[in-house]
């Protein structure tokens, strides 16, 4: 288009363009409609405290938010959903807000609220890449931005305790991405072989988690679990955000790793059966705990998971 | 607790049958329950007409602070209190009655995926045009809300309520919509569930799912209830397979009940 188009985000590591998911999302989409973006990073302006992240700006119009900025870029015929048929569209919308409602508070919590991993890996960062003397404050805004979030989306009246929801958005973002990978099953992309929205949304919420250099995440080990999850991370950064030929990675070998992957998917599925009925059995007031030891009964069923 | 001990807990809940004296509670009809209330409640009646499972539906005025989680509706089922449509499936599931084990894992995915759009664009939607537009909130929400109770505690809990419902918004990303952006993406939701269904009588096969109550009751809730606007309302009636769908599973499963309300 006529008007030169320009992306302000937070700037890039661990081989990402961006450590931020929201303009990782926005990154992608561009690439993968052809749009021509100058990507100017907020690192070490005083935009990262004024500015809203992502923002794009093209001639007079500034529009923030992912899903805002991807609508402006399909007005603007950059529409990498345009095969796509209806019902496709439809199963966008609704796996958009799967990642929304799941996975996006264990995201936040992952990088923003445990403590070990805030203090050693995204504070450090998020403060190197600040202007002095913003570096002392804006890593702690943004944290108690992600810390309030999760409280009042997913807490429960009005004594919300951190504690208490982490378990639950814990099961629910493992949930999340085994359906994730079960609706990728083995192709490249979320639908056909070329990548839409859906991927790009896709990419901006697994990438930070795939390549993080995390001290300690249960999330991430449960991702890495999932191969086809993380060679989908990985074909996107190589097929469009290496600066050499872009080149497909072969296919990984099917059968072992399929089965490998249904037996850990089973795993996890029935943990989080059992923290959810915790959770259900635990919050009622009629149930008073039973004292009694386990039964016989329940070893036989822990046998039955795989060792 | 141990997992070892939620196990057996959960055995516990599996072996008992589902009793004949279940009951559901919500806010009063007439004068108290909102319109995402009202919907959550009807979701997990028409689910549980559809597992077959008998509930009987009281009315209390403080259903609210008797739900374990804070939101409405519960069921009290033998000697266990469980709250809203998610747990509530699981645990029927614990007891043997399920409507989505005839789907394979891509079919299940998509049917959470779209439960979680209905619960990200309308029932926020719903919320956001009940509390954080004056008009309605001041005509119906505050008036209904405070109504069982005696001024002041009325009023200190209505605005109670608004400004948490504000706060969530907020903290979503929704504080500064206008009505009419959360009307398109009312749209837009519908657009997607009207694409989903297409032609065929129930989303998944010719078998109801939770997904069809989630969706039965959010939809014939904002169709029946009287707003400041009825551009809601509007925006759903303009699908027409979605209108049959409700009419369809009201025929079915609500015939020996008059659901209208107001």
């Amino acid at each position: 288009m006529a008007a030169a188009m320009e992306l302000r985000c937070w700037g890039g590591d661990w081989g990402l363009p961006s450590v931020h998911t929201d303009s990782l999302v926005v990154l992608a989409y561009a690439k993968f409609s052809g749009a021509k973006l100058s990507v100017s990073p907020v690192d070490w302006t005083w935009k990262t405290l004024t500015a809203s992240v992502p923002e794009l700006v093209c001639g007079d119009t500034v529009v923030q938010e992912p899903t805002q900025i991807l609508n402006f870029l399909r007005k603007q015929r950059f529409n990498a959903d345009y095969e796509l048929t209806a019902r496709q569209g439809a199963d966008t919308l609704a796996y958009i807000a799967l990642l929304e409602e799941k996975l996006r508070p264990a995201l936040l919590h992952t990088f923003w609220v445990d403590a070990e991993n805030y203090s050693n890996l995204t504070r450090p960062w998020f403060a190197s890449r600040s202007p002095f003397p913003l570096n002392f404050f804006i890593p702690s805004r943004l944290a108690n931005v992600a810390l309030a979030r999760i409280l009042v989306t997913r807490g429960e009246g009005l004594l919300h305790r951190i504690s208490e929801v982490e378990g639950k958005i814990y099961s629910d973002a493992k949930e999340c991405l085994n359906l994730l990978s079960y609706r990728l099953g083995t192709a490249d992309y979320f639908f056909d072989n070329s990548p839409t929205s859906l991927d790009a949304f896709a990419f901006g919420f697994l990438a930070p988690l795939h390549k993080a250099d995390l001290p300690s995440s249960p999330l991430q080990s449960h991702l890495r679990q999932l191969d086809n999850l993380t060679r989908f991370c990985d074909n996107v950064l190589a097929a469009h955000f290496s600066p050499d030929k872009p080149r497909l990675l072969p296919p990984v070998q099917e059968t072992m790793d399929a089965n490998l992957q249904k037996l850990t998917q089973l795993v996890n599925k029935e943990s989080n059966l059992i923290e959810k009925m915790d959770d259900n059995l635990r919050s009622s007031p009629q149930h008073k705990p039973h004292r009694t030891e386990p039964k016989p009964c329940l070893s036989s069923s822990k046998n039955s998971t795989p060792a | 607790m141990s997992l070892a001990a939620e196990a057996f807990v959960s055995q516990m809940a599996a072996a008992e049958p589902w009793p004949e004296n279940a009951t559901l509670y919500q806010p009063l009809k007439d004068h108290q329950i909102l319109l995402s209330d009202h919907a959550s409640s009807l979701s997990v009646q028409a689910y549980l007409r559809m597992c077959g499972l008998p509930v009987q539906v009281v009315c209390r005025y403080n259903a609210e602070y008797m739900s374990p989680s804070g939101k409405i509706p519960f069921i009290h089922v033998g000697n266990q209190v469980v709250s809203e449509l998610g747990p509530i499936v699981q645990f029927t599931k614990a007891k043997g009655h399920s409507l989505s084990d005839s789907l394979d894992d891509v079919q299940r995915a998509e049917m959470k995926a779209y439960m979680e759009l209905v619960y990200n664009m309308l029932l926020t939607s719903e919320l956001f045009v009940q509390w954080c537009d004056d008009a309605t909130a001041a005509e119906i929400s505050r008036p209904r809300y405070s109504s069982p109770y005696s001024w002041p505690l009325g009023n200190i809990l209505a605005y109670q309520k608004q400004w948490e419902v504000r706060r969530k918004m907020n903290a979503i990303g929704w504080g500064g919509k206008t009505l009419e952006q959360v009307y398109e993406d009312v749209n837009q939701c519908c657009q997607a569930l009207s694409q989903r269904l297409g032609t065929q009588p129930y989303f998944f096969n010719k078998q109801a799912t939770e997904l069809d109550a989630l969706v039965f009751g959010h939809l014939f809730t904002i169709l029946t209830t009287r707003l400041t606007s009825t551009e809601l309302a509007e925006r759903v009636k303009s699908y027409s397979n979605l209108l049959s769908f409700c009419r369809r599973i009201e025929q079915i499963y609500f015939d020996d009940k008059k659901l209208m309300k107001d």
